[in-house]
């Protein structure tokens, strides 16, 4: 019944509510170049959403995790291979976004008998110099979207554009990892507190109308609430970091934060939360 | 899920294949011009090797980096044909990485060894044919362990662990001897050496190789051309700089006679 092309429009729509829907309880992830390279960060429940692609690639991702491993396998296996057969520096983000994944993305989301990818990723590439860092991100259906500086994953590009303001607005040029950190935790909560408020609206469900207005229309929380809500969430949650390092030694360049890292780069209202 | 994490296997799917035998070969006279070393000292293993490439009689060139590091904590020094030498190495360093970072684990250290074996089991009918024989000695850090790890290997890709040093290449068999002398009658073990006096110790043997053979390339003060260490500790490898082998060779190993 699929070849009718309303159908087929139909079809498109529905899966595009369905997959909405799968991101309403996920942990936004954020991007934010530091001085010293690029930060990932997320808090994440059970599974880890920070993984390392290649020498200067980091990948975040939001969504299933089975559907996010797989990606995350197709990446590992373009960038090695490409990497081998011509060299480091030919596996770039761009290619392997553009021409790589995205395009499995699309015919995956558009082939309505089967099922799509619940994911929303973001790949995040360090260039052999600070102009040539760069932030890319993927939506379910393979729209991607390249930026320099800062990038978000959230449920809803509402969610995403608060966040992305809030960032612009709070960013001082360069940022160290400490404030970058700090930033970029608090931007997550300025997301994750979107999240809950959307899910509660829906609940209400009264006045959808206004209370949506409402929210939007709400002011951003001080800092200290923001921090206060990571500390919340983060206590049964595990705060994830990840960095890009551009001196570390070696070919590559990632490194996850470890507990020890942590303890000693969060803002200090954070700090408890990671030594237990 | 069998062959997850396995790189080479990867390659194989998209076509690649390493050392298929070239038939030409009758010749068997292998030529390992070189002269490459690991022991271990006080704080880990130091692997050496100097840096002449030959055909033949003649010298190719004088900056050839026959050790080669393969990932934070490991080493592989190579003699035999540079070609097969230097594409293994890539296939290792990938292989280890894809690993890692698909896994999300260190590939063990046996794993890692196993990696070599399987890589110059494959090139069995190159090395056989004369076109690629590779005899690599492969160092390194077992941090599971806590402890410096040396094995070598022969062209057919069976691993022999060195308990003390391991040696490869033409001038090796000048070294071997020194090396047994030195271990067994010094005034201390291998072991024991402290890092300087390590690296003397390394200077000085791919000297004495030099000397007796014209395949491998002894130190040239005038071009600034030291061999090349590497130290891989539990910190990770880490290669010594000219400016640091500069000052020991010219008052530890040139002798005015």
């Amino acid at each position: 019944m699929y070849e009718e092309p309303y159908r087929w429009v139909e079809a498109v729509g529905n899966r595009r509510q369905y997959l909405d829907e799968q991101f309403k309880q996920g942990s936004p992830v954020v991007a934010l170049s530091y001085d010293g390279g690029i930060l990932l960060t997320t808090v994440s429940k059970g599974t880890p959403k920070l993984y390392e692609i290649y020498d200067r690639l980091a990948l975040g991702g939001m969504g299933h995790p089975t559907d996010l491993e797989k990606i995350r396998f197709s990446l590992l296996e373009m960038a090695h291979v490409e990497g081998f057969n011509r060299s480091p520096s030919d596996v770039t983000g761009s290619r392997l976004v553009k021409y790589g994944i995205a395009p499995v993305i699309k015919q995956a989301f558009e082939e309505v008998y089967k099922a799509p990818f619940i994911v929303r990723i973001l790949v995040a590439e360090l260039g052999q110099k600070p102009e040539k860092d760069a932030l890319l991100t993927i939506n379910y259906d393979g729209t991607f979207e390249e930026t320099t500086g800062r990038a978000v994953l959230a449920a809803t590009p509402a969610v995403q554009t608060k966040m992305m303001s809030y960032l612009k607005e709070q960013q001082p040029a360069p940022l160290s990892l400490e404030q970058a950190l700090d930033l970029a935790l608090r931007a997550w909560a300025i997301g994750s507190l979107a999240h809950q408020q959307d899910e509660a609206d829906q609940q209400a469900e009264a006045k959808p109308q206004t209370s949506n207005a409402a929210s939007s229309a709400a002011a951003i929380p001080s800092s200290d609430t923001l921090i206060a809500h990571v500390r919340s969430i983060a206590g049964e949650r595990t705060i994830e970091c990840a960095i890009l390092e551009r001196q570390a030694p070696g070919s590559s360049k990632y490194r996850s934060l470890k507990q020890m890292d942590l303890s000693r780069l969060l803002p200090a209202a954070l700090q408890s939360v990671v030594a237990n | 899920m069998g062959m997850q994490g396995d790189f080479l296997q990867l390659l194989k799917e998209q076509g690649y294949t390493l050392g298929a035998s070239t038939a030409v070969g009758t010749g068997h006279a292998l030529t390992n011009a070189t002269t490459i070393l690991a022991f271990k000292y006080r704080d880990g293993v130091l692997v050496a090797g100097d840096r002449r490439a030959t055909a033949g009689n003649m010298v190719m060139y004088d900056r050839t980096d026959k050790v080669l590091e393969i990932d934070r904590h490991s080493v592989m020094a190579i003699a035999g044909v540079p070609a097969t030498a230097y594409e293994m190495v890539r296939v290792l360093e990938h292989s280890f990485k894809y690993y890692r970072r698909t896994q999300l684990q260190e590939l063990s250290f046996d794993g890692k060894l196993r990696a070599v074996s399987k890589l110059l089991k494959e090139n069995v009918p190159a090395a056989l044919a004369g076109t690629g024989a590779v005899v690599p000695v492969f160092a390194g850090y077992d941090m599971e362990q806590g402890s410096a790890k040396i094995y070598f290997y022969d062209i057919l890709g069976a691993e022999f662990e060195a308990v003390e040093y391991a040696v490869s290449g033409s001038g090796s068999p000048t070294i071997r001897g020194i090396l047994h002398y030195q271990n067994t009658w010094g005034e201390q073990p291998l072991s024991a050496l402290p890092e300087e006096q390590a690296m003397v110790q390394a200077l000085r043997l791919l000297a004495s190789a030099a000397e007796f053979d014209s395949a491998t390339g002894g130190v040239n003060r005038e071009a600034s051309l030291y061999p090349v260490i590497k130290l891989i500790t539990g910190a990770g490898v880490q290669t010594v700089p000219d400016a640091t082998m500069k000052p020991l060779y010219e008052s530890q190993v040139v002798r005015y006679v």
